[in-house]
């Protein structure tokens, strides 16, 4: 948090963010290193790795080669013989090729181990559709969901970006951490100072009193938009951001429905399979008492995504969805 | 030069692995292991040859193939018998497993993966790991010529070459993966996949523990200066089935015998005693003693209870 709250609010990219946190890590923490692919001279696809090459070497910022099952494999070995890394394979897309070694591996091999080990490593997977075609525009976080052993970690702004990856780095426990790449561009305010976020405390983004909106990544934009639409219309939306998966601030979710009643569920991964379907369960297995009306579910529709950015519109859930599933239980 | 003293420190290890695994198998017999095996019969002169020269701060990714890596790099038997009985004595603490997960950071035993090819890249990451801490330790990589076959194979080999990472490579190549031929299976000889790495390939006879030893103890010296990895092929056989109860259909005839009269323990025991460097009187008591060492930490390990339900959501 800010030690001086006069201070100038310093507005950042999200990537930007992503670097700053990355930066300060790496300079507080000798254990600390990251690798990935292209993520040296050149500072990553996104850019948020750019100038960590030049400020802290080649040893602690590493090109590897394309090899995701090392990527995430070695860092695992890494993490368990002293260090923290934090490893990005470039695409979240490629979670398939390391899926033995994120799902199986990072996520428990300290709990298949008796507890013996702490595996304090990060894996940084850009997620989301950007019209880079079917298999790198997915949002594959509900596939962790059974990945006991680690946190699901989804910021949605670049100050939630940075303080939880800050947080993230300084945690003990493995963290798959989604950023989704069209947020990269947008910006906004960062408190100074070491600003951390904590991991599975979700975020009132916009207070409201008639429907609650649990959204997450790029649909907390969506769903402000929406807000502001309906808003013109008396419905007053309250956008909970749960900002990861695991570990679930239900506290929040459930408060926020306590005083609603009413419930949308807004991502980006399609309706099936996606994490909607497991936070409904969640709200309709311990309160369903206290609503009023059923749950919505916004996603992308149950297709695989289009390639052509024109069809993409036609899956993908944007503010109107949102808009119109709240009518319908306003 | 391997001192008279070491020549028969390695008829006690691999004696010690191969009274664990019989006494495992007791266990097996009466019912209270709760997981299968794979026997390691045949092949002790690898795990024992290769850990010898390694020290406590050095790690291991170590195979399925028996429990003579764990057993040389320091672990209680008592916690490994206890493991596999799955009660709250075990290294697990009661978790069990048909491939246990042994671990213990502080003996650089890093546990293992049961898919195979696993161990490559995170071997690879604790070669980086010594490196980048800035230490001289290595890593010990062990996988059977099946799991050569895996494509993590090739991005942890690539990497351990490029970045010169102490770590080494050994293939127990013992022919088979369950039931399939190596020469079936597997395109060239997996010692010369080296030269594509560019780093040095050894073929040793894994049925020789002193010939495993001096070309391991070579490989750590050059990791440990900075030259990076090695990959070293042990020729060798596994005298019982992959698993127990594996009907074994697959053997060519006589295959088997032939290879027996290579038995590790036995044709070091003749060594030491046609060079004199020991009696067969002084073996036969090591061989008790060992005996009695199993015996006490299987006993030992007998009496903890089983794990309750708390034990479930513990180390998660
Ligand atoms: C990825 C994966 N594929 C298959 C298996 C099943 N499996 C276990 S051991 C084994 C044979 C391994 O052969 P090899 O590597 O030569 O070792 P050996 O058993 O001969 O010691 C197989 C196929 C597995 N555990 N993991």
């Amino acid at each position: 948090m800010s030690d001086d709250s006069n201070a100038p609010l310093n507005v950042r990219t999200f990537s930007q963010a992503i670097s700053d946190a990355l930066d300060e890590e790496l300079a507080r923490d000798d254990s600390v290193f990251i690798w990935g692919e292209d993520i040296g001279t050149y500072g990553g696809i996104y850019g948020a790795t750019g100038g960590l090459f030049e400020k802290h070497g080649p040893e602690r910022v590493i090109d590897t080669p394309i090899s995701e099952t090392f990527i995430v494999g070695g860092g695992l070995g890494a993490a368990l013989t002293g260090l923290r890394p934090v490893v990005e394979l470039q695409s979240g897309g490629y979670f398939g090729i390391a899926m033995d070694e994120l799902y199986n591996k990072v996520a428990r091999w300290r709990y298949m181990h008796g507890g013996k080990f702490t595996v304090p490593m990060v894996v940084r997977l850009p997620e989301g559709a950007k019209g880079a075609g079917q298999e790198h525009d997915v949002s594959p976080e509900a596939l962790f969901l059974s990945a006991f052993g680690a946190e699901i970690v989804i910021p949605s702004t670049p100050a939630d970006a940075k303080g939880l990856l800050k947080s993230a780095i300084r945690d003990d426990r493995p963290v798959l951490f989604f950023e989704h790449a069209v947020l990269y561009a947008t910006s906004g305010p960062i408190p100074p100072g070491d600003h951390l976020v904590p991991i599975g405390v979700a975020d009132i983004k916009r207070p409201g009193s008639d429907v609650t909106v649990i959204a997450w990544s790029r649909m907390v934009i969506e769903a402000l938009k929406a807000a502001e639409e309906l808003d013109s219309e008396g419905i007053d939306i309250e956008v909970v951001d749960p900002r990861g998966l695991r570990p679930l601030d239900k506290d929040t979710i459930f408060e926020s429905v306590e005083k609603t009643g009413r419930v949308v569920i807004a991502h980006e991964a399609p309706k099936t399979g996606g994490a909607g379907g497991e936070v409904a369960a969640i709200i309709a297995e311990e309160m369903i008492e206290c609503l009023e009306a059923p749950i919505v579910r916004v996603a992308s529709k149950d297709v695989t995504l289009p390639q052509s950015r024109h069809l993409q519109q036609y899956v993908l859930p944007q503010a109107a969805q949102i808009v119109d599933a709240v009518r319908s239980i306003s | 030069m391997v001192t008279n003293q070491q020549q028969v420190k390695f008829y006690e290890d691999m004696v010690r692995v191969m009274l664990w695994e019989q006494r495992a198998m007791r266990l097996m017999q009466e019912g209270k292991v709760l997981a299968g095996y794979h026997s390691g019969r045949g092949q002790e002169a690898i795990p024992v040859g290769a850990i010898t020269p390694l020290r406590d701060s050095d790690c291991i990714m170590y195979a399925h193939r028996g429990f003579g890596y764990t057993i040389q790099k320091g672990m209680s038997m008592v916690d490994m018998f206890a493991d596999l009985m799955a009660n709250v004595g075990g290294s697990t603490g009661g978790l069990g497993a048909g491939i246990p997960h042994f671990a213990d950071p502080k003996l650089g035993i890093l546990g293992q993966g049961g898919t195979l090819g696993t161990c490559f890249p995170i071997a690879a990451g604790a070669g980086f790991s010594a490196k980048y801490r800035g230490t001289d330790e290595v890593t010990i990589c062990f996988f059977g010529d099946g799991t050569s076959n895996r494509g993590t194979f090739h991005e942890a080999l690539n990497v351990a070459s490029i970045w010169k990472l102490p770590v080494i490579w050994i293939c127990e190549n013992n022919r088979y993966a369950v039931s399939v031929p190596s020469e079936k299976s597997t395109a060239g000889r997996i010692v010369d996949r080296a030269i594509g790495y560019g780093i040095p390939g050894r073929s040793v006879d894994g049925m020789d523990v002193v010939s495993v030893y001096e070309e391991v103890t070579e490989a750590i010296d050059r990791a440990r200066s900075g030259e990076g990895p090695t990959l070293i092929e042990a020729e060798c056989y596994r005298f019982r089935g992959h698993h127990e109860g594996d009907p074994q259909v697959y053997r060519e005839d006589g295959e088997i015998d032939e290879w027996r009269r290579r038995d590790p323990i036995e044709s070091h025991r003749q060594r030491l005693i046609d060079n004199e460097v020991a009696a067969a009187e002084q073996l036969d008591g090591l061989q008790a003693q060992m005996a009695s060492e199993v015996e006490l930490a299987a006993q030992e390990a007998e009496n903890f209870p089983m794990p309750g339900p708390e034990r479930v959501f513990q180390g998660v």
